[in-house]
């Protein structure tokens, strides 16, 4: 895999880190991080132990378990957590799973908790698809990327138009989803305000 | 999962169907859909009738299968979705787009979210489709339902 995250960290860090950043409420045991990294025992007690003592890992032994969180008071945890939402897991996953439909998508983003980084463990990802891809076809590309992210992902898909027109009547829903946060899939910041120009146009 | 296993875990009961109530929740499921297709409506309501439309054709089908949802079991819409391959034969393809519309309309009246014109236009044709499988199936599996009301 080519993410950018797996580049910088190495991929087990990477594994590792995407497994206790993006859900920081959630302690796990080792043995349950290896499950999902699938990284061998050695490798994952050694990279633990360098990430607990650097302070970006919290370690908690019970009895004989030892146990493993996300350290959030750690300077860059909302960094580093930043960097694995936006190259990891999720985005990595959602971007994949919609790239058979991007000739027909203009752009895709997420928003909501899973952007902005208040996610809870129950959150769902909320996706915006702007385009001519249709409800079905997102719906169909998305289904099999919620048992990979763990989370249940609910997609909104508008024509550009539709958008531009709800956007332009100051839509509630459409005005806090422009000034979301959001995490690009297809398109980008640019060609959003690009159709946000348009919408300013129009309304002239 | 079988409608015998949902039985068992409480989510559905037994029921006796009769032709009376088939008939006229088939009537229902046709006023939804005429509803749904009155382009003066707006995108919500013509969702809104499309769906109901889609969870009275799942009644039917359970119906006429001898049970019905336990009212004092929670997620009710989701069994009803759950329930359509193992009566109707809905494909799997089919059942995550019924699951998604499911969703949305969960999202809509409870977080307020918007319903954009591609899903209502999703509901409305899942509903017309599944009524068309609906009644051929009824035909073919419970025709005495169909039949006129003493």
């Amino acid at each position: 895999m080519s993410s950018l995250a797996i580049q910088l960290l190495g991929a087990s860090r990477a594994a590792i880190l995407a497994a206790l950043l993006l859900r920081p409420e959630v302690e796990m045991h080792v043995r349950e991080i290896a499950r999902v990294t699938g990284i061998s025992a050695g490798t994952l007690h050694r990279e633990l132990r360098a990430l607990a003592e650097l302070g970006v890992l919290v370690r908690r032994e019970a009895g004989r378990q030892v146990f493993y969180s996300a350290d959030r008071s750690c300077p860059i945890y909302e960094e580093l957590a930043g960097l694995l939402r936006k190259t990891l897991g999720l985005a990595d996953v959602l971007r994949s799973a919609l790239a058979p439909l991007a000739g027909r998508v203009r752009v895709a983003f997420v928003y909501g908790s899973m952007a902005s980084g208040t996610a809870s463990a129950q959150s769902d990802v909320d996706v915006m698809v702007l385009g001519d891809a249709g409800f079905t076809a997102v719906v169909k590309a998305l289904h099999p990327a919620q048992a990979k992210v763990n989370r249940v992902i609910n997609p909104t898909v508008m024509t550009v138009a539709e958008f531009v027109r709800k956007w332009r009547a100051r839509d509630g829903f459409a005005l806090s989803v422009a000034n979301s946060q959001k995490i690009w899939l297809i398109g980008d910041d640019d060609v959003f305000a690009e159709l946000g120009k348009n919408r300013a146009a129009k309304a002239a | 999962m079988s409608l015998q296993n949902l039985a068992r875990i409480g989510q559905l009961k037994p029921h006796s169907p009769t032709a009376d109530e088939v008939q006229r929740l088939m009537a229902a499921v046709r006023r939804n859909l005429t509803d749904a297709a009155r382009i003066d409506n707006s995108t919500e309501t013509r969702f809104d009738c499309a769906y109901k439309g889609i969870m009275q054709c799942a009644l039917v089908a359970m119906l006429a299968s001898g049970f019905r949802p336990s009212t004092s079991a929670p997620g009710h819409h989701q069994t009803m979705i759950q329930s359509l391959p193992l009566t109707l034969g809905v494909s799997n393809d089919t059942w995550i787009v019924l699951d998604a519309l499911r969703k949305k309309r969960n999202q809509n009246d409870y977080t307020g979210a918007a319903l954009e014109v591609s899903a209502a236009a999703e509901a409305i044709r899942q509903a017309k489709e599944l009524l068309t499988t609906l009644e051929a199936w009824l035909r073919r599996e419970h025709p005495e339902l169909l039949r006129a009301p003493r």
